[in-house]
């Protein structure tokens, strides 16, 4: 749930991007930082990285000022994906209010992604989140490389599943910005009604989306 | 909102710095740029240094979005930046280091209590275990005890068995000549009289000088004699016949009391002159049984009673119907049954009589007989002395 701090007049999502190690979670939030145009953006935290692969996680801040004078604020989370690392994972897990799935298109990584996607199944399980109704995107990232899945075989893999795909080169930039649209459509969706967003503070599901991109889109 | 909080939460000014360190760096940088520095919170109270005075400028301390603090200043505003972006960098280091500190302890705490549901589980399991382990011990046991237990029953009902026939052939060869000798007899009591009526035609003195007299007299008392032993051999060849049971060897309606009287009849031949053997029977139910068996267990109960009184004392025996119960008692006036032997009297091969007293298996069979009846038997010394055994079975 989105903590409003009624006293700052704040609304803060967390949002996390989760997936296997090397799948181009941190690429992403690189990549926002620079495309964003956002009333407020933050730099770009990056906490301790060994050997190039994040450690603790990556943290974005961006935010903007609704109608009603409420400041909105993204706090967009990477977690570290080595296998080892589950406690660390699961803390910055925990209180997630949003999950990009950032999966690796290259054939060879099928069952990494499988164990991540896994992974976080039950890690959302354990810090009490219901995959049901968090906000939930699929990322197929690296579409750039010349190993991977063809759209319509992750299509196929995936068309039982409820939760958006979206393509992506993070390294390139492209997909990246409707990655993180899709994730603010799914999250207005999810949040609007009981946080009063558009009743209260004059935020539409396309004003909310637009403001947090800041016309980026 | 959350119970405990994240390391993900929001840091303000005075969990980064304290004031001591505050107004350090508020003293250093006066020195810098020549007017007095505070340091204001979010709120833009004063949290460190001096108040700022007339004139001041501020510079905010932004580390996500929005300022956790300020500089204030009476002095250049361009200045006063770019002291604000050193003391941010300060904040910034000590934010990270805070998050990465409160991460890792999370993460830990997290991981601790994973071990520790693990262990649980663990050790919930290894307890499901041993407990599984002593319920099999406990079947195998109670497995054991009841091979065991109808071991005894096969050997007791093919015993009973070849007793049964060996009584039924007996008795079928006994009652033939008991049959012819009993005829026989009738006959010869004609015979007597047919022999008392020539009285007449013998001289006087000849027929007292033979003492006929007393002849025919005691002729017919032998006979008839001899005619009550007959029918005596034919009761107990009868007695044992339905003591055996050979001719209903299923499960049948059996009168108890019946059983008791002939099984009493049976034993009263074995019994020494000095003991008494007394019944007290009350009206019984008939009940389902197979009586054959109930017999035997009925006879091992009271040769060990015979058995313990010797050559003088009495053995009792009593009947009589509860609600739901038939109850036979056996007592005797015995030594009685000692404390120590008591958890062991209905053992196996459990006997305290010398070797040839006994098998040691007939309170064993008693016992297994009544319990295959749903049944209990027990035994005790009673109060006034000497033993007594209950036996009760359901109806
Ligand atoms: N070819 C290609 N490489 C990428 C792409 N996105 C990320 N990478 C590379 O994959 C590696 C891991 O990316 P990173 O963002 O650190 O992954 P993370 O472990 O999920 O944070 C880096 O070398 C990135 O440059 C992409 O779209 N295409
Ligand atoms: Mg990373």
């Amino acid at each position: 749930m989105p903590e409003l701090d009624r006293d700052a007049g704040r609304l803060t999502f967390k949002l996390v991007y989760y997936g296997p190690a090397q799948g181009g979670k941190t690429t992403n939030l690189m990549q926002l930082h620079d495309l964003v145009g956002a009333e407020m953006k933050g730099e770009l935290m990056t906490l301790e990285t060994q050997h190039d692969r994040t450690l603790f996680f990556d943290l974005l801040p961006l935010g903007f000022r609704a109608p009603s004078g409420l400041t909105i604020r993204f706090r967009l989370f990477t977690v570290p994906g080595q296998v080892a690392h589950d406690g660390t994972r699961k803390a910055v897990l925990s209180r997630a209010d949003g999950v990009v799935f950032v999966a690796d298109s290259q054939r060879t990584e099928s069952i990494n992604n499988g164990e991540s996607f896994q992974n976080l199944v039950e890690n959302l399980g354990r810090v009490g989140l219901d995959i049901d109704r968090l906000p939930l995107v699929v990322q197929f990232n690296k579409r750039d490389l010349p190993a991977i899945l063809s759209e319509d075989e992750v299509r196929e893999r995936y068309a039982g599943a409820p939760w958006p795909l979206v393509f992506a080169t993070a390294l390139r930039g492209e997909g990246v910005l409707q990655t993180f649209a899709t994730l603010l459509r799914g999250v207005w969706q999810g949040y609007a009604q009981e946080l009063e967003l558009d009743s209260t503070h004059g935020l539409t599901e396309e004003t909310f989306v637009a403001a947090a991109l800041g016309g980026a889109a | 909102m959350s119970v405990e909080p994240g390391f993900d939460r929001e840091f303000v000014l005075g969990e980064l710095i304290t004031p001591r360190d505050a107004d350090e760096i508020c003293t250093q940088l006066a020195a810098v740029l020549g007017q007095p520095v505070a340091v204001l919170d979010a709120a833009g109270t004063v949290f460190a240094g001096n108040a700022p005075g007339a004139g001041s400028v501020q510079a905010p301390l932004t580390l996500e979005l929005e300022p956790v603090g300020f500089l204030a200043c009476a002095c250049d505003a361009v200045a006063l930046k770019g002291a604000a972006r050193v003391v941010r960098w300060g904040l910034l280091s000590r934010a990270r280091f805070r998050m990465v500190s409160d991460l890792h302890l999370e993460a830990v705490r997290a991981d601790y209590a994973k071990l520790q549901q693990q262990n649980e589980a663990l050790r919930a399991s290894e307890a499901k275990y041993r407990e599984l382990a002593e319920i099999l011990d406990a079947k195998v046991k109670e497995q054991v005890r009841i091979i065991d237990e109808r071991q005894r029953q096969l050997y007791q009902a093919e015993r009973l068995a070849s007793i049964g026939q060996l009584a039924a052939g007996v008795a079928h060869e006994i009652n033939n000549p008991l049959g012819f000798v009993n005829s026989n007899l009738s006959t010869a009591e004609r015979y007597v009289a047919q022999f008392a009526a020539l009285r007449d035609m013998v001289p006087a003195e000849k027929w007292k000088a033979a003492d006929l007299d007393f002849v025919l007299e005691d002729f017919a008392e032998l006979l008839a004699d001899s005619q009550q032993g007959v029918a005596r051999i034919a009761r107990i060849v009868k007695d044992l016949k339905g003591f055996s049971s050979v001719d209903q060897p299923d499960v049948q309606l059996a009168d108890i009391n019946g059983q008791l009287e002939s099984l009493f009849a049976v034993i009263a031949g074995q019994k020494p002159p000095g003991v008494t053997l007394t019944s007290e029977l009350s009206p019984l139910p008939p009940l389902m049984c197979l009586s054959g068996h109930l017999n035997q267990a009925f006879l091992n109960i009271l040769q060990n009673a015979l058995q313990a009184v010797g050559e003088s004392g009495t053995v009792t025996l009593r009947s009589l119907a509860t609600g739901s119960h038939i109850v036979v008692q056996i007592d005797d006036t015995g030594p009685g049954i000692p404390d120590e032997v008591l958890p062991y009297i209905f053992d196996p091969f459990y006997t305290t009589r010398g070797v040839g007293g006994g098998t040691g298996l007939g309170l064993t069979v008693a016992r297994d007989i009544v319990l295959t009846h749903g049944g209990t038997i027990t035994a005790a010394t009673r109060p006034e002395g000497g033993a007594r055994v209950t036996v009760e079975l359901p109806l």
